[in-house]
């Protein structure tokens, strides 16, 4: 074994203190410090992941207390999978951004290299651990890198958005205090697991009003309808390469809290048709106010949360299926919207406003970029052979074998809409003339930026043409969702533990 | 089939009597015409001075391969159409080329002479030819589809698609004129618009201006068409007498039921001002349209 | 290893090497692309046989690929006009943009339809489906031409059609748990009734919009205008027929077993029967040629779909017929209409007349297929036709004869204007510089006019394949006779009776063509159009009396009533609508951090307020 899952959130912390000390030292440092930390979690991550799959979960219990006391770790195939894809996508992020703002302005480029770890740790903390109140300070952590993130240009927009994201955030954290001290109060437990398993001696109002505030709580972070407005003005304002983390990275965490809350503390079995109606709307909003977009992050995010939306519906049939296609669609999004995100940074690079007219026949000039981002937006509207189509199938495939034809019929209908979108800006890019008038000056990108393209391009064509590579996870990771009881055992019982 | 010999033989022969007679008929038209317009009028042959003039005029000047190509395609037309169409009843004619669902190779072989000619005329570059062209075109849109429905009709009825079988049905159940009146009367108008005669002769409009195909082409060119004119002129008249009148079992008979048919178009056009295109599209998609869908639904309810 | 897996890593192959070592040198590149089509081809027709059956699995489902009959009619076209549009294009696209793309994606093309062609089970048959879709949505936009336009258009019908058709498959595969085609046409009876009807509905949409039916036909006049000429001959002539190729599967297999299936095949076919009529009107309309070829592919299509949806055996051997023939002489009209557009650097009939002396050789090629379009014996179209109406005489569908019988004599109104207004009329100085078109381009041009002259007089060489193809849906075998059919075919395809009549009308041709030309030959000598009478007023020089503007205005004004209302617009309509009311979703959006704080308050209250009924 390389390490054991509390290294995940406890090295990125301690890098995250130990850069703005070391980058007095040596400047270099404060971008390699990162990258090797990266490179190390995603390395210690698939590991334990591997581990995890051959044998049993662990379960890592910190500072000696046992649960249900005491603070435990769950690494399980499916957050196990989560983790691995979150500290792959920071590690792509770090590689994108490695040259940020170099020679120009140290101090800011250390604080985004700063927050980053903290984004990473926190992440990682919502997914691996197994105790709500820990949940609700990651959470937290994940809340105040992202605000600084959203702030970076320190502009007035930046900072306008990263306001309403904090008055949002704020929302949501009071939201999910009044839950947990619900939940708290009654069952008397912090513990997942816990909780999971003395679930049903709750009083059913209160039951009802903490899942409502846990549904808020997390909803804000898991950009459902209404709670999203934040959502599109932060991805806008902050770098590029903090979009891609915000969607590879930040979303998936909300989902997974929203999820393991609805299906394992709550147990819940069968159709959620407040995630279904949710999801649904959210989507169908989304992709409609993307249509209308004349800035492209602005597109890219109001196309981000609509797949987020779709994912939920995914998980809202509530069947094995069902979870399959979400985490199929969660691992393809994860992979492809950075990607967008990356690519569409690199083209709009030299504007503030970043208009879509802006890069009006960049292809010519950016031809590789270009292609990546027609190859991103290919494969998330679900073209074969590309990596978005089987996603696609297994969710309607879950869809038909529950019968729910009328959802399969608007997932389908709002498609339409995402095609036209993406496929104009795909137009835009190739197939219009280049005018000096109105495109920006091409950019020419850094080597380690094309590095990280070409990586995320290789993983969506393989997935694309070797859907069966990726399945196999997949698949267990919906198991272990879907069996609250093995969740329960595993904890309580202690499956594998690690001592500390 | 006999022999090839005998199978030309009977091309010739077909050819020169349909020739003959398309051209006395042409003349007489032109006599009783003048009759009627109380004026002397040319003898009844001219047409045939007329033709063997301009067989013999030489042609100074031509436009190349279409000019060329277009009366021959016309003339295929013609002389296909008359092969096809039986001109006596069971077969006491020469043998020719009929087969089963030769109705509708018919219909086209019809449509194909015209345009071919068009071609022909287009390469002259007179565009008053295009312009006769378009129109004629235009009509022939308008009078085919009343045409059609009184074959469909006739076609529905007997469930055949082959002009023999028409004619033979015709021994058992009397004459089609009597049998099918709506199919008669449709088809009757729609020849109006075949013929050229007034009121639809916008095509070549006569005295109006050197329009249509004909301009641009004289000599040996305007001999073709003629002669293409008068064959053709039988055939459709063979063919309404085979359709409608029961088919000729002699040329005598024969003579006279062509003779009849032909005195509708001439007679009304002699009293008829002529029609716009569009007037005459429409025309042609009023009464005779009617009288085809009446002839449509005779045909599906007996 | 199978040759089906050899074709499709051949394909692959050429793909690459046409992108990137075209790079290096062009003429590789072409080299290339030809070998990539003629080894593919000729592996085709000569290695592959309907048994072989290649099997794989993926995400748990099984893909199952092989050639049926039915699909190797249509293979011929496919690969029979990428070879001879090919070499069209190596030399069309001289100069252009972009070539080692276009190249590369016309690969792309012919692999996804040999790919629809050779799948037995749906997810292959989507998966292919699509790749024709994007590869041919990148032709359509290649040319910066009007590309917001026509290209997203087309890419809406081609997604709407697709995802129709992805609906169905996954309702199919999650009721039968499996996706081959074979099985769910078995399987077929053991639907519910409403599946019964919403399935095939589904399908054909899916495959409707492929083959142009109305009311999906309005990317069509967009799309195969702004694509290359090259890619077009190929886009019309062969991926319309991958829906037609779809509809027959599933108006013969599905259609049959559904009670009252009738009425489906009935609107289907009067939609053909319209889509013909309507198209043809609108194909006269056009001045550009383009556009006019475009809506006389879509009139063309009409009449297929009309033999295909009625489903008797003649009716089928009708519209497989026209098919093939329609592959042949559509694809040579584009490349007509490529050729002049490279010649004389327009497509645009009020721009361009007279070029019959100059380039005589593309005018052959233009006149037999306009000929064969027009369904004139002696050439293939009038077969097909004379099949076609013999069937619908014989199913007793006499209105839909009219309306067929109304649209093919108005074809010849647009036929007539594509010959006279690019060849005929007045010589313009302004064109007197035009040559004909390079042999590479001329020789596709005039082999497939050949072609269709030889399947008219010899049909049998496609009715055999088509007949077996039909015997594999379930057809008796047409070689016995029906009431209505006259012919008998023998197995080179003699007409027992057309033959005498062919003969007769060359004979006859012939004689007044050398008598025409050979009397008073010495005499006579050649002028130019400029030498005519026209009512005593010689045209001058630099006047130009070609009649094209406004050609057949006469017919317009009787027929101004049908063409009042355009589908085009309804459409129109209905996206700015759409629009307008996203523009309105936008707005919860709008910005003001309160509002979202708002927002928040009030799920709150509408949560804790429904929550009984939310769980």
């Amino acid at each position: 074994m390389v390490g054991s899952p509390v290294l995940l959130i406890a090295i990125p912390l301690l890098a995250a203190f130990l850069i703005p000390l070391l980058g007095m030292v040596w400047k270099e440092s404060v971008r390699i410090i990162p990258g090797l930390v990266l490179a190390y979690l995603t390395f210690l991550s698939a590991s334990l992941y591997i581990e995890v799959i051959n044998t049993d979960t662990i379960v890592e219990i910190i500072a000696g207390w046992r649960p249900p006391w005491g603070i435990n770790l769950v690494f399980s195939p499916l957050t196990g999978f989560l983790t691995t894809i979150m500290t792959f996508m920071g590690f792509i992020v770090w590689l994108y951004s490695y040259r940020f703002k170099r020679n120009v302005e140290f101090e800011a480029a250390k604080k985004y290299f700063i927050f980053l770890m903290l984004l990473v740790a926190g992440s990682v903390g919502i997914v691996i651990t197994g105790d709500i109140f820990n949940q609700f300070v990651f959470i937290e952590i994940v809340g105040i890198s992202a605000y600084a993130l959203t702030a970076f240009y320190t502009g007035r927009d930046s900072a306008e958005a990263a306001f309403k994201y904090l008055i949002m955030g704020s929302l949501s954290a009071s939201a999910l205090l009044i839950a947990i001290i619900i939940i708290y109060s009654q069952l008397g437990t912090l513990n997942m697991a816990q909780i999971a398993a003395n679930i049903d001696n709750m009083n059913p109002y209160y039951r009802i009003i903490a899942m409502i505030f846990f549904i808020i709580g997390i909803g804000v972070e898991a950009e459902i309808f209404p709670l999203n407005g934040w959502a599109p003005d932060a991805y806008t304002e902050a770098p590029g390469p903090v979009g891609g983390a915000f969607s590879g990275i930040v979303a998936k965490a909300g989902i997974y809290a929203m999820v393991r809350m609805m299906f394992t503390l709550f147990d819940i079995e069968g159709p959620m048709k407040i995630l279904i109606v949710i999801g649904l709307i959210t989507l169908i909003v989304a992709e409609t106010s993307a249509l209308r977009q004349e800035k492209l992050k602005r597109m890219l995010a109001y196309s981000s949360i609509g797949q987020m939306g779709l994912v939920l519906v995914a998980f809202g049939m509530g069947t094995k299926a069902g979870v399959f296609a979400a985490l199929f669609l969660m691992l393809n999004h994860a992979i492809t919207k950075p990607m967008l995100f990356l690519s569409g940074s690199f083209l709009t690079f030299n504007t503030t406003e970043k208009y879509i007219k802006q890069i009006t026949g960049m292809a010519k000039k950016m031809p590789v970029v270009s292609i990546i981002f027609v190859l991103g937006a290919l494969a998330i509207t679900g073209f074969p052979p590309f990596s978005g189509f089987w996603s696609k199938m297994a969710f309607l495939s879950a869809a038909a074998d529950e019968n729910l034809l009328f959802i399969m019929a608007t997932i389908l209908i709002i498609s339409i809409f995402e095609v036209v979108y993406y496929f104009r800006v795909i137009n835009r890019l190739f197939f219009f003339e280049y005018d000096d008038k109105i495109s920006i000056e091409p950019h020419k990108p850094g080597f380690n930026g094309m590095i990280a393209l070409f990586v995320l391009a290789f993983i969506v064509l393989m997935i694309g043409f070797y859907p069966s590579s990726v399945t196999g996870f997949i698949d267990l990771a919906a198991d272990d969702l879907m069996n609250t009881h093995q969740y329960i055992d595993k904890v309580l019982q202690l499956g594998q533990t690690i001592i500390q | 089939m006999e022999s090839v010999g005998y199978y030309i033989l009977g091309v010739i022969v077909t050819i020169i009597v349909a020739f003959t007679v398309g051209l006395t008929y042409m003349g007489l038209n032109r006599k009783i015409t003048a009759r009627v317009q109380n004026r002397k009028g040319p003898p009844f042959y001219q047409n045939f001075i007329d033709a063997y003039k301009l067989a013999s005029k030489e042609t100074a000047i031509h436009h190349g391969f279409m000019q060329h190509a277009g009366p021959a395609f016309l003339m295929v037309a013609s002389i296909m159409s008359v092969l096809i169409i039986p001109v006596l009843n069971d077969g006491k004619w020469f043998p020719n080329l009929n087969f089963n669902g030769d109705l509708i190779f018919l219909l086209y072989i019809m449509v194909f002479g015209p345009l071919g000619m068009a071609l022909g005329a287009g390469q002259t570059g007179n565009p008053n030819s295009a312009i006769g062209v378009t129109r004629g075109l235009s009509q022939m849109v308008g009078f085919e589809i009343p045409w059609v429905m009184a074959l469909v009709a006739l076609m529905m009825q007997y469930q055949t698609t082959s002009l023999v079988d028409l004619m033979t049905v015709q021994q058992t159940t009397g004459w089609l004129m009597f049998s099918s009146p709506f199919a008669f009367l449709a088809a009757v108008l729609a020849m109006l618009g075949m013929f050229r005669y007034s009121p639809f002769d916008i095509v070549g409009a006569p005295t109006e201006l050197a329009s249509g195909p004909a301009s641009e082409n004289g000599g040996k060119y305007l001999f073709t068409m003629m002669s293409s004119g008068s064959i053709f002129a039988f055939a459709k008249l063979t063919l309404y007498v085979d359709l409608f009148m029961g088919g000729a079992d002699n040329l005598i008979e024969l003579l006279v039921k062509t003779f009849t048919i032909y005195l509708i178009p001439m007679l009304y056009g002699m009293v008829s001002p002529r029609y716009r295109t569009e007037q005459a599209i429409r025309y042609f998609w009023g009464w005779p349209l009617f009288f085809g869908f009446l002839a449509l639904v005779h045909a599906m309810v007996f | 290893m199978e040759t089906i897996l050899t074709i499709f890593i051949i394909f692959i192959a050429g793909i690459a090497g046409t992108y990137f070592l075209g790079k290096l040198n062009g003429i590789l590149r072409s080299v290339i692309f030809i070998a990539t089509l003629l080894v593919t081809s000729w592996l085709f027709f000569t290695a592959v046989s309907p048994d072989v059956i290649i099997e794989f699995e993926v995400m748990g489902i099984m893909l199952s690929w092989g050639l049926t009959p039915l699909a190797y009619v249509f293979a011929i076209i496919v690969f029979g006009l990428s070879i001879i549009i090919g070499i069209y294009a190596v030399k069309a696209m001289e100069g252009q943009r972009s070539l080692n793309f276009f190249f590369a994606n016309f690969l792309i093309s012919v692999m996804a339809m040999f790919g629809i062609l050779i799948s037995n089970d749906l997810i292959s048959f989507f998966i292919f489906w699509e790749i024709m879709s994007w590869s041919s949505y990148f032709m359509v936009v290649l040319n910066h031409k009007d590309v917001q336009r026509s290209g997203i258009t087309y890419i809406i019908f081609c997604v709407i059609g697709a995802y129709a058709m992805m609906m169905a498959i996954m309702i199919i595969y999650s009721s039968t748990g499996s996706v081959m085609i074979g099985d769910f046409i078995s399987n077929f009876h053991a639907f519910s009734p409403d599946m019964k009807w919403l399935l095939p509905i589904l399908l054909l949409i899916g495959f409707a919009s492929k083959a142009a039916l109305m009311p999906m036909h309005v990317w069509a006049p967009g799309a195969y205008s702004n694509s290359p000429m090259s890619y077009t001959a190929l886009f019309s002539g062969a991926l319309s027929k991958m829906g037609v190729y779809g509809m027959v599967l599933v108006m013969i297999m599905i259609v049959q077993q559904i009670p009252d299936g009738y009425w489906i095949k009935e609107v289907i076919a009067w939609l053909g029967g319209i889509t013909s009529a309507i198209g043809t009107l609108w194909a006269i309309k056009q001045d550009d040629a383009k556009r006019m070829l475009a809506y006389s592919s879509v009139a063309q299509l009409g009449y297929i779909i009309v033999g295909v949806a009625i489903g008797t055996p003649l009716a089928m051997l009708a519209g497989l017929f026209l098919a093939v023939m329609h592959g042949i002489f559509k694809s040579t009209l584009f490349m007509v209409v490529g050729a002049i557009e490279r010649q004389t650097g327009t497509s645009n009939f009020t721009e361009v007349t007279g070029l019959i002396r100059k380039m005589p050789w593309t005018f052959l090629a233009a006149l037999m297929s306009i000929i064969a379009l027009a369904g004139i014996p002696p050439l293939g179209g009038f077969i097909g036709k004379w099949m076609l109406y013999e069937s619908l005489m014989g199913s007793n569908h006499y209105l839909l004869i009219i309306v067929i019988f109304f649209s093919s004599t108005a074809a010849f109104l647009y036929c007539y204007k594509f010959l006279f207004g690019f060849f005929l009329g007045q010589e313009e100085k302004e064109w007197s510089h035009v040559k004909e078109a390079p042999a590479l381009m001329v020789v596709p041009m005039v082999l497939m006019a050949i072609f269709s002259f030889v399947l008219g007089v010899f049909p049998g060489l496609i009715l055999k394949p088509i007949n077996e193809g039909m015997q594999f849906l379930g057809y008796v075998s047409t070689d016995n006779r029906f009431w209505e059919m006259s012919m008998i075919f023998n197995d080179w395809g003699n007409q027992v009776v057309m033959e005498p009549i062919v003969y007769t009308i060359f004979a006859i041709f012939l004689f007044f063509l050398i008598f025409l030309t050979l009397k008073g030959y010495k005499n006579t000598r050649y002028v130019t159009t400029k030498d005519i009478s026209s009512s005593g007023e010689i045209p001058r020089e630099d006047e130009n009396f070609t009649f094209i503007t406004g050609f057949m205005q006469p017919f317009f004004r009787a027929v101004a009533p049908v063409m009042k209302r355009q589908i085009d617009k309804y459409y129109n309509s209905f996206g700015k609508g759409l629009e307008a009311l996203f523009d309105f979703t936008r707005r919860i959006y709008n910005g003001n951090g309160q509002t979202y704080a708002l927002y928040f308050v009030i799920f709150v209250i509408l949560l804790l307020m429904f929550r009984d009924s939310l769980f």
